[in-house]
């Protein structure tokens, strides 16, 4: 709600009220607010990103469930969606990418590749799993998964926000 | 001359990572440079520890949406060293499995190219039509994009009859969607500014680089491995070859549009030539290789594919070498970019049909 980095002891006072009298109602309205207006970073890294086509096209339409399909900048985002393979030449820049998106942030691996490896899990270039560089909120399995996993996906992450405290 | 270097990517919007390290003066571009190798996966290291069954999912995952027309090269080099002879059924059904791949490959093609050049509405249309023929491979094959369907010795399970049925269904709604995407995209005057006549591939150039597919039809060379090196029963169906004379990003992306008819074309005939029988050769659950070298090559959605492999007469390939058309591609990049606007660069570069993991494999 208010950010560490206000000076004053007012804003300072202000936090410590909202945190404690009216904490629970505003967690929910901030969080309900930020489920249904997720902004992806899609890092189409391989082949699951055919599936993301499919997930943002007509017949699946992710923007019902209140994620864009389209594409933004990233520093506006807050959601981090990895599909596919992480690489070594890729991976500083995974980290560079996520490091540049504003707080709060969310990171969704998807497919195989992503969790743990998959079908490259003895690859000499190939990192195991995503979760060794970032953190993961959601794991989608799958090689690929279906688009109805991807939105199971979704529908996940947005339960985790509402629950979680508000930052 | 003061020049600016940037970077475009390696996190691309649209079609995998990759990285184009472009020169500018002030608009132009006078140079670009790739840089490969963010989907590196060393697929050619570890098919020497898989056998020759396992290596196929592998070997798929280097382009998703095209999925039977990678394997198709494989299992033709797998089969040439085994002396192998599949079942006249099995054949049409992946011919049939290949030309819907290329279907599905180049309406994604088409949508992207619609994402780089602004207009969504050329995203959401050939995404929900793709979905058609996703449906029909998946009728056939149990899924929607990795198969694993064609094997060596034939195809993994036969194909049910009312594929003919929603097939010609299927493509006569589609044959009609075609003169709306040309009404939408092609004859769009704010399309055909911005590539007619921009990033143009002279066929000199693209006989000399040994650019391959779409990109090299539409440079005006007729050289497709279909009619050229005929593999499987493509000699005996009817089909043409789009060629086109102008090498700009319009005739690559109008290339792409008129292979869908042909793709359409053959597997109407394929589904009425089909005959019926056995659709595999009974191996005994192991695939023996014997020692020796082969060559199998196909046409992929973006072009020539070809594999190079060599036995040793073991459970795992001595060596497999890969050879993919968007890698081949990839060497045409500088000189189709170089002379054109920055802006006009995104279309270009898309109607090469590069993707990333495949050229990096």
């Amino acid at each position: 709600m208010v950010g560490d980095a206000e000076p004053g002891v007012l804003v300072g006072k202000l936090k410590d009220i909202l945190q404690y009298s009216v904490k629970d109602p505003l967690k929910y309205v901030i969080n309900w607010g930020r489920i249904y207006s997720l902004w992806p970073v899609h890092l189409e890294t391989a082949c699951c990103s055919v599936e993301w086509g499919a997930v943002s096209g007509p017949r699946f339409d992710i923007e019902r469930w209140g994620m864009l399909g389209a594409f933004g900048s990233l520093r506006q985002c807050d959601v981090l969606i990895i599909l596919g393979t992480i690489n070594r030449k890729m991976a500083p820049r995974v980290r560079m990418i996520y490091d540049q998106m504003p707080e709060p942030k969310y990171v969704i691996a998807i497919g195989a590749c992503a969790c743990s490896g998959g079908l490259y899990f003895d690859s000499y270039s190939v990192l195991p799993g995503v979760d060794t560089i970032l953190p993961v909120d959601i794991y989608v399995t799958g090689c690929p998964p279906r688009p109805e996993q991807f939105i199971q996906g979704l529908v996940m992450l947005q339960n985790k926000i509402l629950s979680s405290n508000i930052r | 001359m003061s020049t600016l270097t940037i970077s475009v990517g390696p996190q691309h919007p649209g079609s995998g990572h990759f990285r184009l390290i472009v020169t500018l003066d002030g608009d132009r571009i006078v140079d670009a440079i790739p840089d490969p190798g963010y989907v590196h996966r060393g697929e050619e290291k570890l098919a020497e520890y898989r056998n020759y069954i396992q290596n196929i999912p592998h070997f798929e995952r280097m382009g998703l949406h095209d999925a039977n027309n990678m394997m198709f090269a494989y299992v033709n080099a797998v089969e040439h060293l085994m002396d192998l002879k599949v079942p006249e059924r099995a054949d049409y059904i992946r011919v049939i499995m290949a030309e819907l791949n290329r279907l599905i490959a180049h309406l994604y093609y088409t949508a992207i190219t619609g994402i780089f050049v602004g207009h969504s509405t050329m995203f959401m249309w050939p995404v929900g039509d793709r979905e058609l023929f996703i449906d029909l491979a998946q009728m056939i094959a149990g899924q929607r994009v990795s198969y694993a369907f064609i094997l060596p010795g034939g195809v993994r399970n036969d194909m049910p009859e009312e594929v003919k049925k929603k097939a010609e269904k299927a493509c006569d709604y589609f044959e009609k969607r075609l003169v709306e995407y040309d009404k939408l995209l092609m004859n769009n005057p704010l399309f055909e500014r911005r590539a007619k006549g921009v990033g143009i591939l002279t066929k000199q150039d693209a006989i000399r680089l040994g650019v391959v597919g779409p990109a090299l039809r539409a440079s005006g060379v007729k050289f497709d491995v279909r009619r050229n090196d005929p593999y499987s029963v493509y000699d005996r169906l009817d089909f043409d070859i789009p060629v086109s004379n102008d090498g700009d990003t319009w005739a690559r992306v109008w290339v792409h549009m008129e292979e869908m008819k042909q793709s359409m074309r053959i597997i109407r005939q394929a589904l009425k030539q089909i005959p019926t029988g056995p659709v595999k050769v009974n191996l005994r659950g192991q695939v023996r290789v014997p020692p020796g070298e082969s060559f199998g090559r196909a046409e992929a959605s973006r072009g020539e594919i070809s594999y190079y492999l060599v036995s040793d007469g073991g459970r795992f390939p001595y060596r497999l070498r890969v050879i993919t058309p968007s890698f081949r591609n990839m060497i045409a990049m500088p000189y189709v970019l170089k002379g054109m606007v920055l802006a006009d660069m995104p279309p270009s570069y898309w109607s090469l049909d590069y993707w990333p993991v495949e050229a990096d494999r």
